[in-house]
């Protein structure tokens, strides 16, 4: 039913947005219009340049059929990684038990030992013991019960099979045990209809009410998202800058518009449509969790969610200034090739560390030192608040650690790009750019 | 519109080659100027710098007195050697964007965009990227760029390179057009007969200094006096020779080109000329601008 909701909703919504292409074609307009244009308009004249460079940024990148198929795809994980757990439960075995007297006390302790066991139940009347072993052998019901006294079951339950069969006649067994011997105790119909219906107390965990299995479920997910869209995103700013300089349009850019606001709108662009799609992905997420009542949002899970956002948006705004000045330095695919695996790797080593981390469910010392460094921080600190082993102020702390690495970084390659980006031919040395006695040694571009 | 960019005492060293070495030179507006040398003399590093794409060690860039500064290039036009513009963006838009860079509102862009691409007769192709256009329509698509937010100085490196005659007729026609509304236009070209052409003025220079600057006209009638006499029946120009002050620089099918040294009477050799046969041409001959240039960098 969930499933036919969403499927609704989406064609609903890409009807609803062809249909507005197609009228804005018929109006003869190749731009959206309106009060969200409008704003949005606004919104980047209050900028300047770097709003200008930030909207062809974001136009360009949303327009790519990379952006569109990416996001369908992470969209159709995210649903599926909720989805199909609870498919997956909804689907659980039935039997189907010949009950030969016993009343109705019996019925309710089938129901009963079927939910513990995790299966349903479908009574199927018999006449006799005869009859019911008769069905059995015939393999029209899967277990009997004889005036709630006996079970019977057509091969023997060892008690290391682990058959739905089997899991529902250990839990079975028990109970009707029970049931005789509130009969013998003589209790009324009514008071063994209340012990039946007796229920353990809750245990309450201090730190929240979540599994630990479903945290780590959400961790997982969220740590891997995280992986992917800053993967995605940094290589965006890399082959952007590089691209730039490569075609020369950075010459022509640059007679109008200063390195740091060429440089700045372009981060910004790419952050924006970055926490756009990280937004829709964790709203997706949201939304088909709670229509399905996935495990995965419960507990810890929202929260981790959205510390997953937040560190996304300051992994981003930390490597996107790594990533383009390593794209200054490179004008040729071959030469970024060289520069990409020493960039990734402080992120590589942090996701290892906090996919393993989130399956043991034990940080380390050192996880926990990780947790404080900007490069890895992003990956490790969701990993901690999805264990429920950091406290506000240490999330305070590691935030603004990365806030500070990532002023110190900006500061950095602003200067690096601003060297680099204009100088073409062999890929540009860093020390080249670093060192002072570079100040004078920087390429003509096609000097004549 | 109207001022003057003056390049004064430019220099620039990269390591051991010195690119551009006290380079001076002005360029006014409403004038086209050709600015020549050889590869290597140092035009696109003064190109350049005019747009603090590089930077000077010594010298400086004034525009109507003023040196130039961030807000004085977002009203100056710039096409680059090597060219610049986004692949896989829409031709359109990409005007549209660099115009709305250079302080255009979004109205203004999109207007000027239409009109310069239909200017320059690529209107049909406002929806295609750039990449898939030919050579010579991203040339045009360049200069669109260039021209689009309408500026009041117009520097163009080799805009004229690799283009077919009804392309470089199309461009030139364009930056004469330009120069006619004010607009101070620089642009650097090897096809020295079309510079002669569109040109007003140029500056030659050769590693980095500046050798010859001045107007087409004057160039072409500075130097020694040039004359072409032919005489009828005279095929070897046997006449000329021997003339005190003048030599013989070349006699093609009867037609003797001479040069004239200082002080020599040009009467005087009309009438050694008649006195060898009917003068059937008798004229002066302008530099041609080739010439100039090879006698600047011998």
């Amino acid at each position: 039913m969930n499933l036919v909701l969403i499927g609704a909703l989406v064609v609903v919504v890409a009807a609803l947005r062809l249909s507005r292409a197609r009228r804005r074609r018929r109006q003869g307009s190749s731009a959206p219009v309106g009060v969200g244009r409008r704003l949005w308009a606004g919104a980047t004249a209050s900028l300047g340049d770097v709003g200008l460079v930030a909207q062809r940024e974001i136009r360009e990148r949303v327009r790519g059929r990379i952006f569109k198929v990416g996001t369908l795809f992470i969209l159709v994980g995210v649903g599926a990684a909720l989805v199909i757990p609870k498919i997956h439960i909804g689907t659980a075995p039935s039997e189907s038990v010949g009950v030969v007297g016993g009343g109705p006390l019996v019925a309710k302790v089938l129901d009963e030992s079927a939910k513990q066991s995790g299966t349903t139940v479908r009574i199927v009347p018999e006449q006799s013991q005869t009859a019911a072993a008769h069905a059995l052998r015939a393999g029209r019901i899967d277990v009997a019960v004889v005036d709630g006294r006996r079970i019977l079951v057509e091969r023997p339950v060892g008690s290391s099979s682990t058959s739905s069969e089997a899991a529902f006649v250990d839990a079975l067994a028990p109970d009707l045990g029970i049931l005789r011997a509130y009969e013998a105790a003589g209790l009324t119909g009514a008071q063994m209809v209340q012990l039946a219906q007796a229920r353990p107390v809750p245990v309450e965990s201090l730190q929240g009410g979540a599994s630990k299995g479903a945290a780590k479920g959400t961790s997982v997910i969220g740590i891997v998202l995280l992986f992917l869209m800053l993967t995605q995103y940094n290589s965006w700013i890399l082959m952007g800058v590089m691209q730039e300089k490569a075609s020369r349009v950075v010459e022509v850019l640059l007679a109008a518009v200063r390195p740091i606001q060429l440089l700045g709108g372009k981060v910004l662009g790419i952050g924006l449509v970055a926490l756009g799609q990280a937004t829709l992905i964790v709203g997706f997420a949201l939304a088909v969790g709670a229509a399905v009542g996935s495990d995965l949002l419960k507990g810890t899970g929202p929260q981790l969610l959205v510390s997953e956002l937040l560190w996304l948006v300051l992994g981003y705004a930390f490597y996107c200034w790594v990533y383009a000045a390593a794209g200054s330095l490179a004008e040729r695919q071959d030469q970024v090739q060289t520069l990409v695996l020493p960039l990734s790797l402080p992120i590589i080593i942090a996701y290892v560390f906090a996919l393993t981390t989130a399956e043991t469910g034990n940080p380390s010392l050192l996880f926990k030192v990780l947790a404080y460094l900007p490069p890895t921080a992003p990956f490790a600190m969701p990993v901690l608040v999805g264990l429920g082993q950091v406290t506000w102020w240490q999330f305070v702390a590691s935030v603004l650690l990365s806030v500070a690495g990532t002023a110190a970084m900006a500061w950095g390659a602003a200067g690096i790009y601003r060297r680099a980006v204009l100088r073409s031919g062999q890929r540009v040395r860093l020390g080249d750019v670093l060192g002072a006695s570079a100040r004078r040694r920087k390429a003509p571009l096609g000097a004549s | 519109m109207g001022g003057l960019l003056e390049l004064e005492g430019l220099r620039r060293t990269f390591g051991t080659v010195t690119a551009l070495d006290d380079l001076s030179f002005d360029v006014p507006s409403g004038h086209v100027v050709g600015f020549l040398g050889p590869n290597g003399a140092g035009k696109t590093t003064a190109m350049r710098a005019v747009f603090g794409l590089t930077d000077l060690d010594a010298g400086e860039i004034r525009w109507s007195g003023k040196p130039v500064g961030q807000a004085e290039r977002r009203r100056f036009g710039y096409m680059p050697e090597e060219r610049g513009l986004y692949p896989s963006m829409l031709v359109g838009e990409q005007i549209e964007y660099l115009g709305r860079l250079h302080g255009m509102d979004a109205v203004a862009a999109a207007r000027a965009t239409r009109t310069w691409l239909e200017r320059l007769e690529v209107e049909d192709r406002s929806k295609s990227k750039v990449e898939a256009l030919s050579h010579g329509n991203q040339q045009r698509v360049q200069l669109a760029a260039a021209l689009v937010h309408d500026p009041e100085v117009l520097v163009l490196d080799e805009p004229l390179a690799g283009l077919d005659p009804v392309g470089i007729d199309a461009i030139g026609e364009v930056l004469v057009e330009r120069a006619q509304a004010g607009c101070c236009v620089l642009f650097s070209s090897h096809q020295l007969d079309l510079v002669e052409d569109l040109c007003e003025q140029v500056t030659i220079i050769d590693h980095g200094r500046l050798v010859v600057a001045g107007t087409v006209d004057e160039l072409a009638a500075s130097g020694r006096r040039r004359l072409v006499v032919r005489v009828e029946g005279d095929r070897a120009a046997d006449w000329a020779q021997g003339l005190p002050g003048v030599s013989v620089s070349e006699v093609d099918a009867g037609a003797a080109r001479l040069v004239l040294a200082d002080g020599v009477d040009s009467d005087r050799v009309l009438r050694q000329a008649m006195a060898a046969g009917r003068v059937t041409e008798f004229s002066f001959e302008r530099r041609r601008l080739s010439e100039v240039f090879r006698e600047a960098l011998a």
